[in-house]
């Protein structure tokens, strides 16, 4: 699927519990290779990307994706949630991939070979088909995240939303995912909305930088 | 043993109770819901106390209690960004009230206490023919439901947030499964009893899950080892006299020891 043109802000207010994460934002911004939403620890950062997702709704203003409210542009949209998940860890890392391909329709899964081919396809580009058939406890950190990252490619997303990719992992495995990413752009077409403290491990790869800021949001490039 | 015809009526009841116990439990079991499969079959138990007391069939009544005990813990859903949900408060407190009018209910039904006792350890071999026909509905039900909700039930037990990014009700989701476990949990205690209905559905499953094998495999191992349990449980308890809950109990200890040392030993 095409990467979406643009994300719009229109007029947003946007709080979590007592914080104003956005106080009457409008910003337009075009969304292509890496876009780096920052900010300090309790600024919104997750916020703001969650509702980009509609799991939480402004009070004021609207979200539009590609011309769409988040609700309407969920199928575009491949979203990675901050921390590993500690759902389900005994079942096979290709079988999380599986089940967020078609999981938001009623029945059964169909094609299971077509399926399990495309679950495959989407572990290669991640890097992460050689443990694809361990249960998602038994690998690491850094190839849980990879995993993770083949889940949000599932439905061919022109959009990833990723919070905190980066976290708790060593430099090394750092590199290496910000690398995938980068390679995920160009191969792929997809853009990425990303979050991360680890600016160092980005640096020269984004392509623009959101600072977000006792409730407003800066675009630097 | 086959020439008794409750024998018989036991062994169809076994089978269609494990096909379900297998399948349910495997959900319940991947959603760490293993309390709420103990809780629901307990709160049967009130319901069929109060079934009694009003003169109506007490599988009528476990299934109506079970079924609104199993929408109110529905309703916890998955919790919200960081916020896990609170499942095990709202079970516990729901199997609390339950628990309070079930003793209610049996005080007020006169001469309950052998009633209770067949309630509480369940009596597989006096199942007759139209509680079969009742737990061939009831299972073919939960079947039917779980084939429904299948693709969103596994999505959102596997990654409860990605699930509802992606536009899965999860909520609505979540109270459908509960629905059908709690009608499951209510057939599965007529044969092994109120007490250890949950041992036949969170047995067998917990030890196909502690295999890291997929969902489709998972699933079918989980109904397999539930049909090794019932039927091995009955004949166990033919021969040696001992209740049949007994031996579901013992199976399912052992069956997931033997995973998890079979687990163990492939890791290492």
């Amino acid at each position: 699927m095409a990467s979406p043109d643009n994300l719009v802000l229109e007029n947003i207010t946007l709080c979590a519990g007592q914080t104003r994460v956005l106080n009457q934002v409008s910003l337009t911004v075009p969304l292509e290779g890496i876009t780096l939403l920052s900010g300090r620890n309790g600024a919104g950062k997750s916020t703001v990307l969650r509702a980009c997702l509609d799991l939480v709704r402004p009070e004021k203003g609207q979200i539009l994706i590609d011309g769409l409210p988040p609700g309407m542009a969920c199928e575009r949209i491949g979203y990675m949630p901050q921390g590993l998940s500690d759902a389900a860890l005994m079942i096979p890392a290709i079988s999380h991939v599986m089940a967020a391909m078609d999981g938001a329709r009623w029945g059964v899964p169909v094609r299971f070979g077509q399926r399990k081919r495309e679950a495959e396809r989407l572990l290669a580009l991640t890097g992460a088909l050689s443990f694809s058939k361990r249960p998602l406890g038994h690998l690491s950190g850094g190839e849980r995240q990879r995993v993770c990252l083949a889940q949000a490619l599932a439905g061919q997303p022109g959009l990833l939303l990723l919070d905190e990719p980066l976290a708790a992992l060593d430099h090394d495995a750092q590199q290496q995912i910000v690398a995938l990413l980068v390679s995920l752009t160009q191969t792929l077409g997809v853009s990425i909305l990303m979050t991360s403290h680890e600016t160092a491990a980005l640096e020269g790869k984004v392509t623009r930088v959101l600072a977000l800021e006792n409730g407003e949001l800066h675009v630097r490039i | 043993m086959f020439e008794f015809e409750f024998m018989r009526h036991a062994f169809l009841g076994c089978t269609l109770v494990s096909v379900l116990a297998g399948t349910v439990g495997w959900f319940l079991s991947l959603r760490r819901q293993a309390f709420a499969a103990h809780a629901l079959s307990h709160i049967g138990f009130s319901g069929a106390a109060g079934a009694v007391w009003l003169g109506v069939s007490p599988l009528f009544g476990m299934i109506a209690f079970s079924l609104l005990a199993g929408l109110a813990i529905g309703s916890e859903g998955e919790g919200r960004g960081k916020i896990p949900p609170q499942r095990d408060s709202t079970i516990g407190l729901v199997l609390a009230a339950s628990l309070g009018l079930g003793t209610w209910f049996l005080h007020e039904a006169n001469g309950a206490s052998s009633m209770a006792t067949t309630l509480l350890f369940g009596d597989v071999l006096g199942i007759d023919t139209p509680t079969l026909f009742i737990l061939a509905g009831v299972t073919a039900l939960c079947l039917l439901g779980l084939v429904f909700l299948g693709r969103p039930l596994l999505f959102s037990s596997l990654t409860p947030e990605v699930a509802r990014a992606r536009g899965v009700p999860v909520r609505l989701t979540s109270l459908g499964f509960m629905a059908v476990a709690a009608l499951a949990c209510s057939a599965c205690a007529e044969v092994s009893g109120a007490l250890l209905a949950f041992s036949l559905m969170i047995g067998p499953a917990a030890t196909a899950l502690r295999l890291g094998l997929c969902p489709a495999m998972g699933l079918l191992v989980s109904v397999l080892l539930a049909l090794v349990l019932s039927w091995g449980g009955l004949m166990l308890s033919w021969i040696t006299d001992i209740p049949i809950p007994f031996w579901i109990g013992l199976g399912a200890g052992i069956f997931y020891g033997l995973a998890n040392l079979w687990t163990r030993l492939r890791t290492n």
